[in-house]
């Protein structure tokens, strides 16, 4: 009876394992092999060879020391980036789901549109706000900016980060707001009733009161918001491509100009294993931070 | 005494002097906030409302930017039509309707086996479920040399099965993480009287723990349904011109700089308008299901 149970339970979970693994474990160990070959697909008359650490090495070495190689300025991007809209996120992220706790008319409508953009793919809400917002010429942008009177720069190559790090926020703000908003409903009228009568100010009751009871909300937003951000793609693809020069490159991108590109099996697969171990790293500190500052609350 | 007046009369009156005292304010505050939160998601939602307008426009129309206009259907009917879009929308519908069901079908047994089951070890479960939960953290950047060359090698390019299998395995963590708090907010007792009553793991599973987690099913499903509708990087570069789903075809406007923008509304209005109303009508879902399945985790 026991063994029949046993077999039963493997057979429960053995297909999603099996796929789980043949689709993201299997390739990974494998582009850890390649990160240890000389392969480039574009010089079939090479010999595929083992390097060790070459390609790393590759990206990693500093031959005119104070000049920064390329690599890591690309690193710092990513970091601007990702860390830039984690952060307008995160705080622009509760004040809007402080603002849309009220009990106003209409107020789903409100929500409805805030959340919108979440559902968005991202090739196009990246080619709608290039096109209709950034054109210099035909955008929003452009046709406001004459209006108040001055000549409109073109932002996408002037300020690329900055746009990206507008965008990457437009896009996932919405879960930020959707989340901690669930958390703010959930505090007890009691609670706010309270505070109300101890004389709190808004500033007192929003920062000091509110903030910590959803502080676990605001951790949930702010680790899946890093994981989801740190991989976006297709948004720098449609809008800057990475430009001008390497300017908006973030890791991904850069993974992908060094397969698709420069077809270096070895380089790119070097590449994605320091992408990874950079994400997990940041993951990881990003939550021992956010971990220890919500626990000054608990 | 229904409970609202219970609740009244137990008040402090230090509560209804603060109430009474601050109703004419509280009226003027509310007009304010009721105008600047409608602005405020106005606004935030504007360039989607915009493209919106744009689809209903001819292209001389579309070169300005106009709010008022005379809506036609034109451009919607030529993007409608146009045998290149329709290819990429059937693409899409068929990773979405044959992902997420696989991805349920998958998933459902396994959060299920990961909460009740067991194993020789009980260490096991708690093992598998962090490996599930850490492929969630791997980026699709990760794999992509790996699957590129296998997609070449065993010309997976051509078809749809290749792209539908990597789907699967991306999203199948997301449907265990997601249901592995819902499983276990069933009540162990309701599993145990039952295996006693008779029922075998798999009515257990069906008959019991899936109709009790149904709401964490339909969001971890919605969820992946618009997760794999929008995916993009994967679906780029491992699709050729018959397999590519609508993500890729939105990107292919990125070249016409300002060009076509009636038609690049039109497009991204049908790319966009199933997820979003999708995502809307079934938001309260979504938040249960996202708060419920990381807020515990």
């Amino acid at each position: 009876m026991t063994t029949i149970r046993k077999k039963h339970d493997g057979a429960f979970i053995i297909p999603a394992i099996l796929i789980v693994a043949v689709m993201t474990q299997v390739p990974f160990l494998l582009t850890i092999v390649y990160s240890t070959l000389r392969w480039n697909l574009a010089r079939p008359d090479l010999p595929i060879k083992f390097v060790g650490f070459a390609n790393y090495i590759y990206f990693l070495r500093m031959p005119y020391f104070p000049e920064i190689p390329e690599f890591y300025r690309i690193v710092w991007q990513t970091v601007l980036m990702t860390g830039g809209s984690l952060v307008v996120c995160t705080v622009l992220g509760f004040l809007l789901a402080v603002l849309l706790d009220h009990r106003i008319p209409g107020i789903n409508i409100a929500r409805t549109l805030i959340l919108g953009p979440f559902f968005v793919m991202s090739t196009a809400s990246g080619v709608i706000w290039k096109t209709t917002i950034f054109n210099t010429t035909f955008g929003w942008y452009g046709v406001l900016a004459r209006a108040v009177g001055f000549e409109p720069v073109d932002l996408l190559s002037n300020f690329p980060i900055a746009v990206i790090i507008l965008l990457f926020t437009w896009r996932w703000m919405p879960f930020f707001i959707l989340v901690m908003l669930a958390g703010l409903q959930g505090i007890p009228d009691d609670l706010i009733d309270a505070t109300k009568i101890d004389g709190a100010s808004w500033f007192q009751s929003t920062f000091f009161v509110k903030l910590p009871v959803i502080s676990r909300h605001a951790t949930v937003a702010i680790m899946l918001g890093l994981i989801f951000i740190v991989k976006e793609f297709g948004l720098i693809l449609v809008t800057t491509a990475g430009g001008p020069g390497t300017r908006s490159y973030n890791l991904p991108f850069d993974v992908y100009m060094q397969v698709f590109n420069a077809s270096n099996v070895g380089r790119a697969g070097a590449l994605a294993v320091m992408t990874v171990v950079l994400s997990l790293l940041a993951v990881t500190l990003v939550y021992r931070v956010v971990k220890k500052q919500s626990s000054l609350y608990e | 005494m229904s409970d609202q007046e219970v609740r009244d009369m137990n008040q402090s009156t230090a509560v209804r002097r603060v109430r009474r005292v601050s109703k004419v304010k509280k009226t003027t505050k509310t007009v304010f906030l009721t105008i600047v939160i409608h602005a405020v998601g106005i606004i935030y939602f504007f360039p989607v409302l915009y493209m919106f307008l744009t689809a209903f426009k001819t292209e001389a129309q579309a070169v300005n930017p106009a709010i008022f206009f005379n809506p036609t259907l034109q451009t919607l009917k030529r993007v409608l039509s146009d045998p290149n879009m329709l290819g990429f929308l059937e693409s899409s519908l068929f990773q979405v309707i044959m992902g997420t069901a696989l991805c349920l079908l998958l998933g459902i047994p396994a959060a299920f086996a990961l909460v009740f089951g067991r194993f020789k070890k009980k260490a096991t479960k708690e093992k598998l479920y962090v490996w599930f939960i850490t492929t969630i953290l791997l980026p699709p950047v990760a794999v992509i040399i790996p699957l590129y060359t296998w997609f070449q090698a065993f010309d997976l390019v051509g078809t749809p099965f290749g792209l539908l299998l990597a789907y699967v395995g991306f999203h199948v963590p997301i449907v265990v993480w997601m249901l592995h708090s819902f499983f276990s907010d069933v009540p162990i007792s309701i599993i145990e009287a039952s295996e006693i009553d008779g029922c075998t793991r798999f009515q257990q599973l069906t008959r019991i723990a899936v109709p009790l987690v149904r709401i964490g099913i339909f969001s971890a499903g919605l969820l992946v349904a618009v997760f794999i509708w929008n995916e993009f990087f994967l679906a780029f570069n491992l699709t050729g011109n018959t397999t590519a789903t609508l993500p890729v075809y939105m990107a292919r406007f990125r070249e016409q700089q300002g060009m076509f923008r009636a038609q690049l509304s039109a497009a991204s209005a049908v790319a966009i308008l199933p997820p979003v109303i999708f995502g809307w009508l079934t938001q309260k879902a979504l938040v249960k299901g996202l708060t419920l399945g990381s807020v515990k985790g």
